[in-house]
């Protein structure tokens, strides 16, 4: 891998036209034709934006997502989606039920991971939530265990990722952001991942964000996978003195800008952040990312965000002579 | 047979157009076009049709559905001197965050934080209100501290603040306060630090029943413990908590308990019948009639469909207790 290259976590904002046309289509007064021309459209811009701001991994951005869960969800035989609950503040989403025996009738994200990578030179993730979260983020009214659950999903998006890899995706990432949910838990997370990633080519990210890491982090190199995205701008320093002490085996993709907050971080502000992780760790192991999904941000303040964290990137790569 | 009451929160917003009311108002504030007091004004609409289902369900106490709480935490901490409110966290294993309170100095009490809501409520409601306070050890213990940097001194500063407002809650004239300490499923070895708060709390609580609510798991470990501290009732999640159940049925309880059996984590709906005949196995063990049935936790977790049948199904299940004793 080359030094600090740079990428996202997967989701943008939906421009104002997408947004206003979903809300339109759920109330059945758009044909779905029409949105999916929209979230296209929307697509295409989103790849278009990446390359012009020069990032090296792209995303599809999950135009055509409302919530992460959700989107499987609604994809799997054997699930259904409740009414709205709460998440925080005034952010609410459809949970996901499973009410029967899961089955994955078809592939779920390969036709916008293909729409977006016949869009691009540069290779656009794979992009799977994760079994534990499908998990934990769901209703069970059918399995009654957690682990079955979890490795019921499990089974599902290893077929998923395969089909994605078929269809040409060099990387995949699987979004875990219950990973901390139960620390308990932490070796079923370990294997319903291992599950979904056994016997890939691709190259396999694991995504988690606002953990409890000190309870997470004696698991992080028994995580199946290659790469490991953490949210890093909005958690503690001790962290890094964690990481000093016991040295991280796997790439890292280190997250640089807070997606929680409206204000545009200071170039020297990213400098710094990138220079703190340089500390730590090998720059061709290093990847650098926003700390999360970008798409509680508006558009301008997500590309803002964006464009600051490349510039500073090229500025340490330049301070560094890093190619 | 046996009360019914609940654990807190109540969801806010419902499917329907109508039920959305407060999340458009609060969308239309965050843009400017909205003020505080449409705000206000439209959370206390939300506030008197959560009294109203629950009482139509036939909850005997009721709460306000904590309806105004951005969160668990935030909530109190913000109308404390010598906190301030940072960034998201995760509470607990659920998938819903809190604003989490940095303590930057001396912890103290300014003014009542929950009495304006609970008259609110108590006028608005037919049936008795609880009122709801997050415990000081559960909240020292999800803060950032950077003033103390020690839990016990933070959480022994809270409760002397907290107990300020269970005298307001208690002068306004709440009879029932619950004070609400989930960090016992997590860190039973908080037990003795709960004992010491809690002592502040009842001190002031005069002749209102005082409810210690734990959630979010069991604690099993510490059940006979528990029943020693000053409350007067005490709430156990045995949902999460299963291991629990089983330590009622061998130690007993002199003190009436509040029973979460519906679960309030998952959708899925209980039998009443099969429900009904497994606490009536606590019937030797427990007097029923002077406990609570509860859901596991508080309600917000739930769709609010789901919530008025889960109510349903506390309502029946308390029928059929009192029906066979």
């Amino acid at each position: 891998m080359s030094a600090l290259q740079t990428t996202t976590v997967g989701s943008f904002p939906k421009p104002d036209y997408l947004t206003k046309a979903r809300a339109k289509a759920s109330k059945g007064e758009m044909r779905p034709a029409e949105l999916r021309r929209l979230e296209e459209r929307a697509t295409t811009e989103w790849i278009r934006f990446q390359e012009e701001v020069g990032l090296d991994i792209l995303v599809d951005g999950e135009q055509y997502r409302g919530d992460m869960a959700t989107y499987f969800a609604e994809n799997l035989e054997g699930m259904e989606v409740s009414g709205l609950v709460r998440s925080y503040g005034n952010r609410y989403y459809k949970k996901p039920v499973i009410v029967g025996e899961l089955r994955r009738a078809q592939p779920i994200s390969v036709g916008w991971f293909r729409f977006a990578q016949a869009r691009t030179e540069k290779p656009v993730k794979g992009m799977i939530t994760g079994p534990y979260t499908m998990m934990d983020w769901s209703f069970d009214e059918h399995y009654g265990s957690r682990e079955e659950a979890a490795l019921a999903f499990a089974r599902l998006l290893h077929e998923e990722a395969r089909d994605l890899e078929a269809a040409g995706a060099t990387i995949i990432q699987v979004d875990e952001p219950a990973l901390s949910a139960r620390s308990d838990e932490l070796p079923l997370v370990v294997k319903s991942v291992g599950a979904v990633t056994k016997g890939l080519d691709a190259k396999t990210i694991l995504h988690t964000c606002y953990g409890n890491y000190e309870d997470i982090y004696p698991y992080f190199n028994r995580l199946p996978v290659d790469q490991i995205d953490l949210e890093m701008s909005n958690s503690s320093l001790d962290l890094l003195a964690r990481f000093r002490r016991d040295p991280l085996k796997k790439e890292i993709a280190f997250g640089v800008v807070d997606v929680h907050s409206h204000v545009i971080e200071k170039k020297a502000q990213v400098v710094e952040r990138i220079e703190k992780a340089l500390s730590l760790f090998d720059p061709q192991k290093l990847v650098i990312d926003p700390d999360c999904g970008l798409k509680t941000r508006t558009v301008e303040e997500a590309k803002s965000k964006l464009e600051v964290m490349v510039e500073a990137t090229r500025a340490v790569k330049a301070e560094h002579g890093l190619a | 047979m046996p009360q019914t009451t609940v654990v807190g929160t109540y969801p806010r917003i419902g499917d329907s157009h109508d039920e959305q009311g407060l999340r458009r108002t609060i969308a239309r504030f965050d843009k400017g076009q909205a003020s505080e007091a449409d705000v206000e004004a439209a959370e206390r609409e939300v506030v008197t049709a959560v009294l109203a289902e629950q009482s139509a369900a036939g909850v005997d106490l009721v709460t306000d559905g904590q309806v105004s709480w951005y969160d668990s935490q935030s909530h109190i901490a913000r109308g404390l001197e010598g906190v301030q409110i940072g960034g998201l966290v995760r509470y607990f294993d659920t998938n819903t965050y809190y604003r989490q309170p940095i303590v930057t100095g001396a912890v103290a009490w300014k003014q009542p934080i929950l009495v304006d809501e609970w008259r609110f409520a108590q006028e608005s409601s037919r049936v008795p209100v609880k009122a709801v306070l997050t415990g000081p050890v559960t909240l020292a213990s999800l803060a950032l501290d950077q003033h103390y940097h020690k839990k016990r001194t933070l959480a022994l500063g809270l409760a002397e603040a907290l107990a300020e407002e269970v005298a307001a809650l208690r002068s306004a004239g709440a009879k029932h306060i619950q004070v609400d300490e989930p960090i016992l499923t997590r860190s039973p070895e908080d037990l003795s630090l709960v004992s010491d708060t809690l002592e502040s709390l009842a001190s002031r609580k005069g002749s209102a029943e005082l409810t210690l609510a734990t959630y979010f798991g069991d604690v099993a470990k510490i059940f006979r413990d528990l029943l020693e501290l000053p409350a007067d009732v005490l709430g156990l999640d045995l949902v999460q908590g299963p291991k629990t159940w089983a330590h009622i049925a061998k130690h007993g309880s002199e003190k009436p308990l509040a029973l979460g059996v519906v679960d309030a984590r998952n959708t899925k709906l209980e039998d009443p019948k099969a429900l009904a005949s497994r606490v009536r196995e606590l019937g030797g063990h427990v007097d029923l009639g002077r406990s609570y049935l509860s859901p596991s936790n508080g309600l917000e977790f739930l769709p609010r469909e789901r919530v008025r049948q889960k109510l349903a199904v506390l309502v029946e299940t308390a029928r059929r207790v009192g029906g066979a004793a």
